[in-house]
């Protein structure tokens, strides 16, 4: 008896791999090299210290997926994972209003009902959420984007659960990357993540001139030092990823000449945020982008308006 | 981890835990993630069985999935917008404390942190007639201050004692009071603090820094996990009850000379919109009331929007010296 209702349940999740998910390859083809967007089944991090836009680009990625086709969108749905409690749903609506061009409610309202939102406050919980996932995927080949928000949002708490052994540190992503890779390998879904930079070694307070290692480039020239970018999350992680996006920030002052990028940020001399976000794909090459932040989210600066 | 106890869900009977104990499953998650069909065998109980177990278990411990649409009408129709009080300060922070949202004051000493945040409580006590939770981690609130300030606010007795009566004082300090405070709130749903009425809109804590800040160095796995517990905690309570948090933070100095707040990146991500506040200028009067407020990281606003403010305006009616003595 129940070895009929296994082999049901078995065949019912061996239709839904083989229906094939959307390709995301072409979801914002000025992010990644040349034909090289993200396959189904692989993994984007992207990487970056606190206030580089990260969850701004995940913003972009959002609109790009659940807004209709008529307004360039891809009309998928899409999962959200937030480790972090940082989705801002007012400014993604204000992102969403900015490009849907009309204050239809209902438009909007489904637009939103094509996103799940899970909270996760431990990893454990992500854990059991990848789990309890995975019967979502199998049933709805419409979901074909898992963002997370972020991947190392727990890290701290792992490793000091985990004590003196790595291993046991670990061993709390080793589990959802593994259940992650085999969800990637059975639905093909995509997954872009977002984590923090490396924490520095000592953040102790120094009031003397002693160096010690500035981990947040607040109005420094764009240049993260080699520690920042080192890859800290463990290794079956590292394993996953494909492409990395990794973001930083600089602080530009508009040039007086009449650029299209000065008179954009106004007629102020004021100090404006640029993004920079280098992506590297697994035998695709690189790519680097410049972008600002305005209301209608991310804006990319194309190479005639840059400064 | 959670642990397998026995009735936690139908099904789950004393008899299977102590067998699955034995075959290495202790935790929901190992359960979970196990091979049910071999585990039904070890443990010589249905996979059917096994299987609804693990349906009611996952459904009980994972995260709730919420629609967008949903979210958004929660949002739309909890989110509320306290205003400080100072009209610059809310120019600065686009019309005041947004709840759901974690706000941090940092400065150096002197700069009128405490202040700030006592004319906020003030404020929201006394105007806007809403609770208010005060987390005094550095021994600097007193009752006889709060009414001093009230006293040039309002003139009849009745409503200071009543806005009184709305700030909620919790005094500890060291983090594990601190991390106990917040789970009992969190637990408590914020209720038994609601006097008269008045629901609870904003927690203030003055400083989170002084708990926190002499754990990191040292014991350094330890501090940076005890300071991640309090922002899970903080953001969770701060989610789930549609307050507003306003955290105070003490400066350090980076690299390039340039005073940036304390506690590290990992913290750096937690409050939505940071504050940093300096002065007195050193060449005004030292004991002047004015200070300036500088926008370091926002979502709504552009950043490094910088807007001058007299500490005095909450008692602006009366002068009255202040509390802390300023040094040049």
């Amino acid at each position: 008896l129940c070895s009929d209702w296994f082999k049901t349940m078995q065949g019912f999740v061996l239709f839904a791999r083989l229906e094939a998910r959307r390709s995301l390859k072409d979801i914002e083809p000025r992010l990644f090299p040349d034909n090289g967007g993200p396959e189904n089944g692989e993994v984007v991090e992207i990487f970056g210290p606190e206030g580089t836009g990260k969850t701004e680009l995940l913003y972009l990625l959002l609109s790009r997926c659940i807004l209709p086709l008529s307004a360039g969108g891809l009309e998928l749905s899409v999962i959200f994972v937030d480790a972090d409690f940082s989705l801002d749903l007012f400014r993604l609506v204000s992102i969403l209003d900015n490009r849907l061009h009309t204050t239809d409610e209902a438009l909007l309202r489904s637009c939103l009902s094509r996103l799940l939102v899970l909270h996760c406050s431990s990893s454990s919980q992500l854990l059991l959420t990848l789990h309890f996932l995975e019967t979502s995927f199998a049933s709805r080949p419409d979901q074909s984007l898992l963002l997370i928000d972020s991947i190392s949002a727990f890290y701290w708490l792992d490793r000091a659960e985990g004590r003196t052994s790595y291993s046991k540190q670990e061993e709390k992503l080793n589990k959802c990357s593994e259940l992650l890779g085999r969800l990637l390998r059975d639905y093909k879904i995509t997954v872009f993540a977002t984590s923090s930079s490396a924490p520095s070694p000592s953040p102790a307070p120094s009031h003397s001139s002693a160096p010690s290692p500035s981990s947040a480039p607040s109005s420094s020239a764009p240049s993260p030092s080699l520690d920042q970018d080192k890859p800290y999350l463990c290794r079956a992680w590292q394993k996953l990823v494909s492409h990395r996006l990794t973001c930083s920030k600089s602080e530009i002052v508009p040039k007086m000449a009449t650029t299209t990028a000065s008179s954009l940020m106004g007629p102020k001399r004021r100090r404006a945020t640029q993004f920079t976000v280098h992506c590297s794909s697994r035998n695709k090459g690189s790519r680097i982008n410049h972008f600002t932040v305005t209301d209608r989210g991310v804006e990319f600066i194309t190479e005639l308006n840059q400064d | 981890m959670v642990v397998l106890r026995a009735h936690m869900c139908p099904g789950l009977e004393l008899q299977l835990v102590r067998d699955l104990r034995e075959a290495d499953i202790s935790t929901v998650e190992e359960l979970v993630s196990a091979d049910l069909e071999a585990l039904a065998q070890k443990c010589s109980v249905s996979y059917k069985a096994l299987l609804a177990i693990r349906r009611v278990l996952l459904a009980q411990h994972t995260a709730f999935p919420v629609s967008g649409a949903d979210l958004y009408e929660d949002l739309l129709s909890s989110t509320a917008i306290l205003s400080t009080g100072h009209p610059r300060l809310d120019e600065l922070l686009d019309s005041g404390l947004y709840t759901g949202e974690l706000t941090e004051l940092s400065g150096g000493p002197g700069t009128g942190k405490t202040q700030v945040c006592f004319g906020v409580a003030v404020h929201i006590a006394l105007h806007l007639k809403q609770g208010v939770i005060f987390i005094d981690t550095t021994g600097g609130i007193t009752a006889t201050r709060l009414h001093q300030m009230l006293q040039t606010e309002s003139s009849s007795l009745e409503e200071q004692i009543a806005a009184l009566q709305r700030i909620h004082v919790f005094q500890l300090f060291d983090v594990f009071s601190l991390l106990d405070c917040l789970c009992s709130l969190r637990r408590s749903g914020l209720q038994p603090v609601a006097v008269g009425g008045a629901c609870v809109r904003a927690v203030i804590i003055d400083s989170v820094s002084a708990v926190i800040s002499p754990l990191l160095g040292t014991r350094h796995t330890e501090g940076m996990s005890l300071m991640m517990q309090v922002a899970a905690l903080l953001k969770a309570l701060v989610k789930d009850f549609s307050v507003a948090a306003l955290v105070t933070n003490h400066v350090t100095r980076s690299v390039g000379g340039a005073v940036r707040p304390a506690l590290g990146v990992s913290w750096s991500h937690l409050p939505r919109t940071r504050l940093l506040l300096e002065g007195p200028d050193r060449s005004t009067h030292s004991f002047s009331s004015l200070r300036s407020a500088t926008l370091i990281k926002s979502s709504r606003q552009p950043c490094h929007m910088r807007v001058e403010f007299d500490l005095s305006w909450w008692s602006r009616s009366k002068e009255v010296p202040s509390a802390k003595r300023k040094h040049s």
